[in-house]
């Protein structure tokens, strides 16, 4: 078992710095550099080689990945544009995001769930081919669509809500008013995931040797259904939201943009669009973290529900 | 998103023996003046025009850096509304040597930093200093024909210069000229912007990457009693359209440029006033004719391309574009459609100039008569959806006359690069603007010229802006730009479409707000009035 | 040793005849599934024949007939530089076709290889590939595809491209785990003690017995990428004017939200249409194909 959850962590750690290294070559392959970017107007030739000189881009690439990447163990990921610690600029941007995902999760999860269960218990009525059209829909509908049609329907057209922007935690009413339509076009697309999910897990457990054996005892439906087949999907379920983390992400970036949220995604496009080169690949550093770290996770809850599974 | 305008503007490149320069066409605008103010409130400024970089003067180099610095950084010397230069730290216009070599400026007395320390003449030295040797300073090179700054006692510096340099005074009214606490530069170092502390109305209070910076009003302020707002937030907005929603939301009360498209339902808001300014900039195509192995590497060699190599073809260009109709339907008649560097908001824009009329058939003739069958032009434009707007037109323009174009909509900073690297047709690009015509037209076109990505190379034009430099008075200067431009428009390296109006969207609840041809949205002295 | 593949092929062949009416009777009695297929065709057929069915070309402008409402002569409407809508749609559909069915077949084309052989050999090389794998995959697929996007340079074929590579590790991860489970399969010693070499082994036994996930998997990714077109184009990373495709319109169309919310609504509602027609085929045929969801 331990030797089991070191290789697995070893392979986590193998990835995460060949995901950095990635980044750290792939950010230097898009055309530009922070001394244009930063320089704009002002293309005075000494101003451009200091910026350069900065940026370590006057040394070989080696050189400039062990420099970022001996800091970033250390816990320093460098200086931004801005001139502010990488890390704090991070930390002041993840928790809207985290929040956003959080809040996207809750309307997955209280549209997904009962939906998947509905599906599975109804297989083949009508109910069923609903439910099974809905989540195909949540699949095929674009993030960055649905958040307009969102916004031209409850701001602009009704005055319902904001259109955009995000206000602080502090204002708990204000907060979730601009954060609604966000957590809703990303919770859709994700309880779809989940409804689909939930189903099949569903089918596969009430089709189960402890199910009928369960009816066979004379249990009632409600306690088989909610007792045993559902209680051993959420455990899938777990693994699949734990999976679904990339897709998220990917997602928190498009709507965060749409919204104009001052989150992770966001600054992601920002610090792209301005070469910030150590901003990138902080935030980078973090995200791959995160989506590694949940993957290990699911491996080992994985390896704890199946034994069998660690010798593979 | 709007238009990108690039960094800095006014007061960067203003040369040649000028110590005030009046721009008398400038028409500056500014809300309601005369209404009484209630102290204390906040109010919230929508940034379209990106981000800020650092808040340290030394490395600042972003427009909306300037807007911020506007109410927390004050300067030497100032511009007023016709863009004089005015003194605000210093105590009054500088004295110059005879042998124009030392530069004397008197400072103002009884003045605090926002951390209660006093300004003096040796903190404008300690911040001169930092300016000219910190690494990476982006003011070095626009002083860098000072030598030392020295104290005079404590309420005179002067400024001893390589050789005669009259834009000097021109810089100490931009970013250059701010002066820092030596208390803070102390402390902080390399890191000031993190907490930047200067003299001004309002300092710094926090600031969170990408989204928002917040001032406060100062204790310690010289002139107190005119500041109003007990909090001002910059907030940052990519979205031009979010932006004027949020001002018609309230969420905001006051957008810095409002988008073209956001233009009339903010102007049939009842709540809301439109300001506007005509700024000193140009929108345009620079073309690239000999720019083949990257900017400065000189000589520049003609690119062969079919617009590089024929001259006529360049004309046929210029012909099928219709200004007018540009500026109905890409930018909601909110642009100066214009022909040359230089804007009808500047006192040195020269009417007698004559514009290439639009003329499709003669274009067409042109087109024909240059013998390049079937002509391509690849046109490179910066990503964001006027300007692709623009560059669809232009293609719509040019299919009618036989000219083809590939428009490649390439992100911003690519586009730079790609300019500088010489890679590239032709570019869509605009100029923000400087108050001295220099500052619009010798980087571009001259031949050592650090923003000449169209490789022009012409000795009779380099000449003209030569002379232009060193000229003393106005109207040699004058003639000789009027050469200059009329060399420029006959060749082609640049073909000027339009000059650009600053549309800002403020509260009716708020007063005092200005906004001049600089176009930075002036509000450290607004308040809501009672 | 060709008589013996000869003799294997005879009967594979029957057998694959009766199956292919089999899935067939079985495929028809999914409306949903057929539905999705007609849909799938009629946008097919309309990125074929754009050039016949679109009333104008993608880059006519009307300058004196800006933001113009549905009429006889614009059934659509016209955007903000006179395009006719209605044909900026029929022609968009080229783009988004074209990317969704070709990246997927890129991404197939590099991945299927790659995967069997590690899936086969196991061992150093895969090792390689799965830690390669799993570093492509800790970028979430969009974000991959943007940055490829941002290094190629805009342009429909390097969308296309960036697209593909960012759909590959997905493909590996699948063709790995067929060809583990399948060289397990009795055949495959079968074959081995016939005298048959690795290659024939993979592309004759393993291959075509890994096709039908394949396929259902092609149908998922189709929409994903066709979706991902449309993020791409919205970023000013996809085709270039006077083309059009669904993501440029939208680009386009978001300054007009509140002046002209009806040219965000007609090419996302394509968006939908299409990824959903292709979503439900695929769902379809994998409950056909999937022995383990026929019961």
């Amino acid at each position: 078992m331990g030797g089991f959850l070191i290789r697995k962590a070893g392979a986590a750690l193998v990835v995460l710095v060949l995901a950095s290294m990635l980044v750290f070559v792939g950010v230097r392959a898009i055309p530009g550099n922070p001394a244009i970017a930063l320089g704009a107007e002002n293309r005075d030739p000494s101003v451009i080689a200091a910026v350069k000189a900065k940026y370590l881009l006057d040394k070989p690439l080696p050189v400039q990945y062990g420099h970022w990447i001996w800091l970033a163990v250390q816990g320093d990921l460098g200086t931004d544009q801005r001139q502010l610690s990488v890390g704090h600029t991070i930390a002041s941007r993840l928790p809207i995001s985290i929040e956003l995902a959080l809040l996207s999760m809750l309307v997955a999860v209280v549209i997904g769930i009962p939906a998947g269960v509905i599906a599975a218990v109804r297989r083949g009525k009508p109910s069923d081919y609903t439910v099974t059209v809905f989540a195909l829909t949540g699949l095929s509908v674009p993030h960055f669509w649905f958040g307009l049609m969102l916004i031209i329907w409850f701001a602009v057209d009704l005055h319902w809500l904001p259109a955009g922007g995000y206000v602080s935690v502090h204002h708990p009413i204000a907060n979730l008013e601009h954060l609604i339509l966000p957590a809703i076009v990303l919770g859709t697309g994700f309880a779809a995931v989940l409804m689909r999910q939930m189903r099949s897990s569903m089918l596969g457990s009430l089709g189960a040797d402890y199910v009928r054996t369960a009816r066979a005892k004379g249990m009632s439906e409600k306690t088989v259904v909610w007792k045993h087949a559902f209680r051993n999907s959420l455990i899938t379920i777990t693994t699949v939201m734990g999976l679904q983390l990339g897709g998220l992400i990917s997602g928190i970036v498009v709507v965060e943009e749409i919204f104009g949220i001052p989150g992770f995604g966001s600054l992601t496009i920002d610090a792209v669009n301005q070469r910030d080169y150590t901003l990138i690949q902080g935030v980078v550093l973090v995200a791959a973290a995160a989506y590694v770290f949940a993957n290990l996770l699911v491996d080992v809850v994985y390896s704890f529900l199946n034994p069998r599974i660690r010798t593979i | 998103m709007n238009r990108k305008r690039l960094g800095a503007a006014i007061g960067v490149g203003v040369v040649a023996g000028l110590l005030a320069l009046t721009i008398s066409a400038a028409a500056g605008a500014s809300a309601r003046h005369s209404a009484k103010f209630k102290n204390g409130g906040t109010f919230t400024v929508a940034m379209t025009n990106g981000e800020p970089d650092a808040l340290d003067p030394t490395l600042a180099r972003t427009f909306s850096g300037r807007e911020v610095f506007l109410t927390m950084c004050e300067k030497l010397y100032d511009l007023n509304k016709r863009t004089q230069i005015v003194p605000q730290l210093a105590a009054s216009l500088p004295t110059v040597s005879k042998n124009k070599l030392t530069m004397t400026v008197k400072l103002r007395h009884g003045i605090k930093f926002n951390d209660g320390t006093p300004f003096n003449a040796a903190a404008v030295v300690k911040t001169m200093n930092r300016y000219l040797t910190f690494k990476g300073s982006v003011r070095a090179s626009e002083i860098s024909a000072v030598t030392s700054v020295k104290a005079k006692g404590k309420y005179a510096v002067v400024f001893h210069l390589k050789a005669p340099y009259s834009p000097l005074t021109a810089q100490l009214a931009d970013r250059s000229g701010m002066i820092l606490s030596p208390k803070q530069v102390s402390k902080l170092g390399a890191n000031f912007a993190r907490d930047p502390v200067c003299v001004g109305p309002f300092m710094y209070k926090n600031r969170v990457a990408g989204d928002s910076i917040t001032v406060v009003r100062s204790p310690f302020y010289y002139a107190k009693n005119k500041v109003h707002f007990s909090k001002i937030v910059f907030k940052i907005y990519n979205d031009t359209t979010a932006a004027a929603q949020a001002l018609k939301a309230g969420t905001v009360q006051a957008i810095d440029a409002i988008a073209p498209t956001d233009i009339p339902s903010i102007k049939s808001d009842g709540a809301l006033n439109v300001i506007k300014a005509a700024g000193l900039g140009y929108g345009g195509i620079t073309i690239n004719i000999g720019n083949k192995n990257g900017l400065l590497k000189l000589p520049y060699q003609n690119v062969g391309t079919d617009l590089a190599r024929s001259s006529a073809l360049r004309k046929a260009f210029e012909m099928a574009i219709n200004r007018n109709t540009l500026n109905k339907v890409v930018f909601n008649n909110t642009v100066l459609p214009g022909c040359t560097p230089i804007s009808q908001s500047s006192s040195w824009f020269d009417k007698s100039i004559k514009c290439t009329p639009y003329n499709p058939d003669q274009a067409k003739q042109l087109v024909k008569s240059s013998g390049i069958s079937s002509p391509t032009v690849n046109l490179m434009v910066p990503t964001g959806t006027v300007a692709l707007r623009e560059a669809q037109f232009i293609q719509a323009e040019e299919a009618a006359v036989g000219i083809k174009v590939n428009v490649q909509s390439t992100d911003f900073v690519t586009s730079l690069s790609k300019a500088d690297a010489g890679t590239f047709d032709a570019f869509l690009i605009g100029w923000s603007g400087r108050v001295d015509p220099d500052g619009n037209i010798y980087g571009f076109v001259a031949t050592p010229g650090t923003l000449n990505d169209s490789g022009y190379s012409n000795a009779h034009l380099d000449r003209f802006l030569n002379r232009a430099r060193s000229a003393s008075t106005t109207k040699a200067r004058r003639n000789y730009y009027k050469a200059a431009e009329t060399l420029i428009l006959n060749n082609r390296p640049l073909i000027y479409l339009d000059h650009p109006i600053t549309n800002s969207g403020i509260s009716k609840k708020v007063s005092g707000v200005n906004l001049y041809p600089d176009t930075l949205l002036r509000v450290a002295f607004a308040g809501y009035t009672s | 040793m060709s008589v013996v593949a000869q003799d294997v092929e005879a009967p594979l062949a029957v057998g694959r005849n009766r199956r292919f009416r089999l899935l067939r009777k079985r495929f028809l009695r999914r409306p949903m599934a057929v539905a999705g297929l007609v849909v799938v065709l009629g946008f097919v057929i309309m990125a074929i024949f754009a050039p016949l069915l679109a009333p104008y070309s993608a880059g006519h402008t009307d300058f004196n007939a800006v933001l113009a409402h549905p009429s006889s002569k614009h059934l659509l409407g016209t955007d903000d530089l006179g395009h006719d809508v209605l044909s900026r749609l029929i022609w968009g559909a080229r783009a988004s076709m074209l990317v969704g069915v070709l990246s997927t077949v890129l991404a197939m084309v590099v991945a299927v290889p790659i995967g069997m052989l590690a899936g086969y050999y196991r061992g150093w090389l895969d090792t390689v590939v799965a830690r390669m794998t799993d570093v492509l995959l800790a970028f979430p697929f969009l974000i991959l595809a943007v940055g490829l996007a941002a290094i190629l340079g805009p342009s429909l074929m390097n969308a296309t491209l960036a697209l593909g590579i960012g759909t590959v590790p997905v493909f590996i991860r699948i063709a790995r785990g067929e060809t583990l489970a399948l060289r397990e399969e009795d055949y495959v010693p079968a074959a081995v003690l016939n005298g048959a070499n690795d290659a024939t082994i993979i592309f004759r036994h393993i291959l075509p017995n890994m096709t039908n996930t394949l396929l259902v998997q092609a149908t998922l990714t189709i929409p994903a990428a066709i979706v991902g077109e449309a993020i791409l184009s919205f970023l000013g990373l996809g085709v270039q004017p006077p083309a059009s495709s669904w993501g440029t319109m939208l680009q386009e169309a978001e300054p007009y939200l509140t002046q002209a919310p009806r040219l965000a609504v007609y090419p996302g509602l394509a968006i939908v249409f299409a990824a959903l027609a292709f979503n439900v085929l695929g769902d379809g045929l994998r409950d056909i194909l999937d022995p383990r969801t026929t019961r």
